[in-house]
């Protein structure tokens, strides 16, 4: 019995696993050969093996290190901003008596438009001529054109996207804390700060934490917002727009390729930091 | 006391729910009315428009660029959308019901492959479907937006088939139903909404790629809507194309939105069951 | 699972539809769903091939007069069946247009036929082998009265590959009253720009992008250096002319007549600034003199056109030059065709008609003396003056690195270090060149 659920089991899940090496583990191994090969396709020449030449000269240009410091950046700030915020949108939702279902229906929104698109919006937003943020605001300033005020649009346009899904799994988190335990720490006498500090904080560390997680990678490879936005001028490419530029403007396949394997680095190096300094219970499957 | 407490709680609230509503609808109401000013009132800077025009959506859908990519967009989210919920039905059935061995490896496998960066993988793909000749066409986007459609599909799906009452179908047979229709009338009305909210989930993601089709593809063959709007040109020469953008971006926009408000219940348990079982 | 069914009952308790509906509807959907993706497949195997004469498809930038639509709608007529030419546009940003262009080409996308070609991008398309030959019986057609700079550009590896079609450089525009005779050098620029104080800024573009690395390039021809040496193959930047041009890049930054606002200005930021007045000197393309006549006329009417100001006195400037050649691309269906269809887009009336309506200057000599393209470009002798001498940015396939590794070196123009800036920058154009510029 056992032994032929072991079977179906895993002839079901041949599909699914199947499908996913051939579209990621595949083309991962296969980026990890061409970045050892000196292949460029503006060149007729064929390519050329280098061993690790081009993670040295990934390594040693300012320009992977500029776009590094620019991702962690706008992960770090947008994904402090997605929690704060997040968890007060989560309360709201939580606690709401009135239009709950309308809340949560325009909190669906941001996450259901194209990236694309809300940049765009973004974009035109804070236009000099189309724009109504700086007649609004009063001001003459061309945001995208300076490197600060351009991350700050940057940012905004990915909180606005995102904080809706982060207090949604903050909010499945929330209602998990049994009603009791909160009424009975009231009767005690404990006033909201402490409630909110001593019970539901605790109670909710995991799913903040996998909300964190997920949202920490997803930011990481921050993509078409930038590209939107700035398509990287002024100083703020991601590391995902460095990667795109060097494969695909520049078809410089060997070098883009080194991008590539670092970023996939990157993300693993996130992760495992996550797990192994926080510990993830929630990422078990069993039942 | 208490009620007025509870009036005080009422109106922060309904106070807090303005504002979450206001900051949701913000760019997506700036953008329609965006769409909807005449091409000489672009540069206003008001908000709303003095006069409503629908030029600019005459004008994109007499752009032969937008119409395409609207049709390419369906048409490649749709396959994805049912190539992977069909394989990931699968998966997720396994998952759940079934009692085999590296059940949680897959789980892990899946968890990771979801977390990918898929810059790492459009280098590959572009060399790979450059040789095989999958580059500008729809398979040459599907396959490799099984990469994320699949982990999501399978952990939606996951979570949806633990809330089904699988006994019923027992149960069902022994009042005397056949096996048939005992998966009609009994599993398929359960299992149903989850799919569908699943598959709305995984369109989403569809619908939103960029980076792969702004990689993968470059004519009307295969160039999808996100791309298409970024890149968009204008075929009016002598104006910005703006309003074009705009009006090709609500069209875009409100489809999806009018689906995940439909589903809004199901999507959220979806979205939000990944993360919370313990 | 407990917890799942907890927060589902508790949570999604609120219901408004009643569960069958929403089955229902769901089931509805689901087949849906799945007829669209069995239809779908069969439907998108339509094959659109038109009948008729064969289309040409012209990739090129937008233009914004229409003289391009009208160039093509001519030469189909004048073609009598053999050929349609179909224009479509590219992104404005010549950075945008080269990246479409070069994926597509990369793919052998067999839509592209004839290539309104940045004359930056010759050899990179030619060494990719994007682009095909100009036939030799046809070279000279192609190439009959254009100034030799601008053949050059379409020339690569002793090969011609496109026919040149319209061509650019930038001209000294300044206030005719607040400086009575334009300064021939820079020096002396700054200095009587810094004279008029308030009034007297200039504008050039220090952005880091394509335009500053214009404006290092023309400095150091001005100089007497070059990027390259001539095969294309190694660095050259002569350390004397590096640092005189960077020494000009430094002095005008630095200076008080710079515009606040230098490291992000463009074309468009300059003239737009200039249009506001508090400008004395600007370095642009000609298309600032139709938009000045039509945004800011009192401005236009006190502007004065000159040559580029010189680097070192007595030794003309020299200036980048810019502009399309048309080529065909090795994937084309038609490349006849395409050879034919290219060569009238380009030619002299095609070109007359750009330069009357759109203000592209041509790249045939004689059209300097057509009095309606003279009307349109009223600086037409100093336009041809500033082409003679002009010269071409580095010929290698690898330009749009080395571009980025100057742009990038040189930006922001206040921090440049005449001299730790030479030894940068000829490291980074090495790296650039080695195909290691992570730029």
């Amino acid at each position: 019995m056992r032994r032929a659920q072991n079977v179906k089991g895993w002839l079901f899940c041949t599909p699914a696993l199947a499908a996913m090496a051939l579209v990621t583990a595949y083309p991962i191994l296969d980026a990890v050969r061409l970045s050892l090969y000196r292949y460029d396709l503006r060149h007729a020449a064929p390519p050329d093996f280098i061993g690790i030449g081009n993670y040295f000269s990934v390594l040693s240009s300012e320009v992977w290190w500029q776009a590094l410091g620019n991702t962690l950046l706008i992960t770090t700030i947008s994904v402090f901003f997605e929690l704060v915020l997040g968890f007060a949108l989560a309360l709201l939702m939580h606690k709401a008596v009135f239009g709950r279902r309308t809340v949560r229906s325009a909190a669906l929104v941001p996450y259901a438009i194209i990236t694309v698109v809300a940049a765009l919006a973004w974009k035109f937003a804070f236009d000099p001529t189309t724009g109504f943020v700086n007649s609004l605001l009063g001001v003459d300033r061309a945001w995208l054109n300076e490197r600060w005020s351009a991350f700050g649009v940057i940012i905004l346009s990915e909180i606005w996207k995102t904080t809706p899904f982060m207090a949604l799994l903050l909010l499945a988190g929330l209602s998990l804390i049994p009603d009791d335990v909160l009424r009975a720490a009231r009767v005690d006498g404990a006033s909201a700060l402490q409630r909110f500090r001593l019970i539901t904080l605790p109670l909710m560390k995991p799913s903040i934490l996998v909300a964190l997680l997920f949202r920490t990678l997803d930011a990481f490879r921050i993509f078409d917002s930038v590209y939107v936005l700035t398509r990287g001028a002024h100083g703020t490419e991601s590391v995902s727009v460095i990667g795109y530029n060097t494969l695909i403007a520049r078809l410089n396949l060997g070098l883009g390729s080194a991008v590539s394997v670092l970023i996939f680095l990157c993300t693993l190096a996130i992760a495992l930091l996550f797990t192994k300094s926080f510990g993830t219970p929630l990422l078990r499957t069993g039942r | 006391m208490r009620i007025r407490f509870a009036g005080m709680d009422g109106f922060l609230g309904a106070l807090g729910s303005l504002l979450v509503v206001t900051y949701a609808l913000l760019p997506v109401i700036w953008i329609i009315s965006l769409s909807l000013k005449p091409g000489r009132e672009l540069g206003n800077a008001r908000f709303f428009p003095d006069t409503l025009s629908l030029e600019h959506y005459r004008t994109v859908f007499n752009d032969p660029q937008f119409p395409a990519a609207l049709l390419n967009s369906v048409g490649i989210a749709s396959i994805a959308t049912g190539l992977s919920i069909t394989i990931a039905i699968f998966a997720a059935y396994a998952i759940v019901r079934l009692d085999f061995r590296g059940k949680h490896w897959i789980f892990y496998g899946t968890l990771a492959v979801a977390m990918f960066p898929p810059i790492s993988v459009v280098g590959p793909l572009f060399e790979l479907w450059r040789t095989l000749r999958l580059f500008d066409t729809w398979p040459g986007l599907i396959l490799p937006y099984l990469s994320f459609t699949l982990p999501l599909a399978i952990w939606t799906l996951t979570a949806f088939f633990r809330e089904i009452p699988w006994d019923l179908e027992r149960a069902a047979r022994v009042d005397g139903a056949t096996p048939s229709q005992a998966f009609r009338l009994v599993i398929l009305p359960l299992v149903a909404p989850g799919i569908v909210a699943s598959a709305i989930l995984v369109f989403i993601f569809a619908w939103n790629d960029f980076l792969f089709a702004a990689s993968l593809t470059s004519t009307d063959r295969a160039r999808t809507v996100p791309v298409a709007i970024a890149f968009f040109t204008g075929s009016s020469q002598f104006e910005l194309p703006t309003g074009s953008i705009a009006a090709a971006s609500v069209v875009v926009t409100i489809p999806i939105i009018a689906l995940v408000l439909m589903f809004q219940r199901r999507i959220i348990a979806g979205l939000t069951a990944g993360a919370v079982k313990g | 699972m407990g917890v799942y069914r907890l927060r589902a009952g508790r949570f999604f308790q609120v219901n408004k539809w009643p569960a069958r509906i929403s089955s229902r509807c769901s089931i509805a959907l689901l087949r849906l769903l799945f007829l669209l993706s069995l239809g779908l497949p069969v439907w998108s195997c339509r094959n659109p091939e038109p009948v008729g004469p064969p289309h040409l498809t012209w990739y090129v930038f937008d233009e914004p007069s229409g003289a391009f639509r009208e160039a093509a709608r001519r030469c189909t007529e004048f073609a009598k069946d053999r050929y349609r030419i179909d224009v479509v546009s590219l992104p404005a940003d010549a950075d945008q247009q080269r990246e479409q262009l070069t994926r597509r080409l990369a793919a052998g996308d067999e839509s592209i036929d004839i290539i309104g070609m940045d004359v930056i991008w010759t050899a990179e398309f030619a060494e990719a082998g994007w682009i095909r030959e100009w036939p030799m019986r046809s070279t000279r057609r192609a190439s009959a009265g254009r100034f030799p700079i601008t053949v050059q550009t379409a020339t690569y590896k002793n090969v011609f590959w496109a026919t040149p079609f319209t061509t650019n450089v930038q001209l000294l525009w300044y206030r005719t009253d607040r400086v009575p005779t334009p300064p021939d050098t820079w020096d002396e620029m700054i200095d009587s720009a810094e004279k008029l104080g308030r009034n007297g800024r200039i504008q050039v573009q220090g952005e880091r992008y394509e335009g500053l690395t214009v404006l290092f390039v023309s400095l150091l021809a001005s100089a007497g250096g070059t990027v390259l040496d001539a095969g294309g193959q190694q660095v050259s930047l002569e350390p004397e002319p590096t640092r005189k041009a960077l020494q000009v890049m430094k002095r005008l930054a630095t200076s008080p007549a710079a515009d606040p606002g230098l490291s992000t200005s463009r074309e468009d930021q300059a003239r737009l600034a200039f249009e506001t007045g508090n400008s004395a000197f600007m370095l642009n393309y000609t298309f600032v003199w139709p938009s000045a006549r039509q945004n800011a006329p009192d401005v236009a009417a006190n502007m004065g056109w000159a040559r580029w100001p010189a680097v070192l006195p007595g030794r003309p400037s020299r200036v980048t030059v810019g502009g399309i050649d048309l080529a065909v691309s090795t994937y084309s269906r038609y490349p006849e065709l395409a050879f034919n269809a290219a060569e009238c887009l380009a030619s002299r009336d095609n070109q007359r008609i750009a330069a009357q309506r759109g203000g592209l200057p041509p790249t045939v000599s004689a059209l300097y003396n057509d009095p309606a393209v003279r009307r349109r470009l009223p600086f037409a002798d100093v336009l041809r003056a500033a082409l003679n001498d002009a010269v071409e940015r580095p010929q290698t396939p690898l330009y749009a690195d080395v571009s980025l590794a100057i742009s990038r070196t040189l930006h922001p123009m206040r921090d440049i270090e005449p001299d730790r800036d030479t030894t940068r920058l000829r490291k980074a154009v090495q790296r650039a060149l080695r195909s290691e510029g992570l730029l």
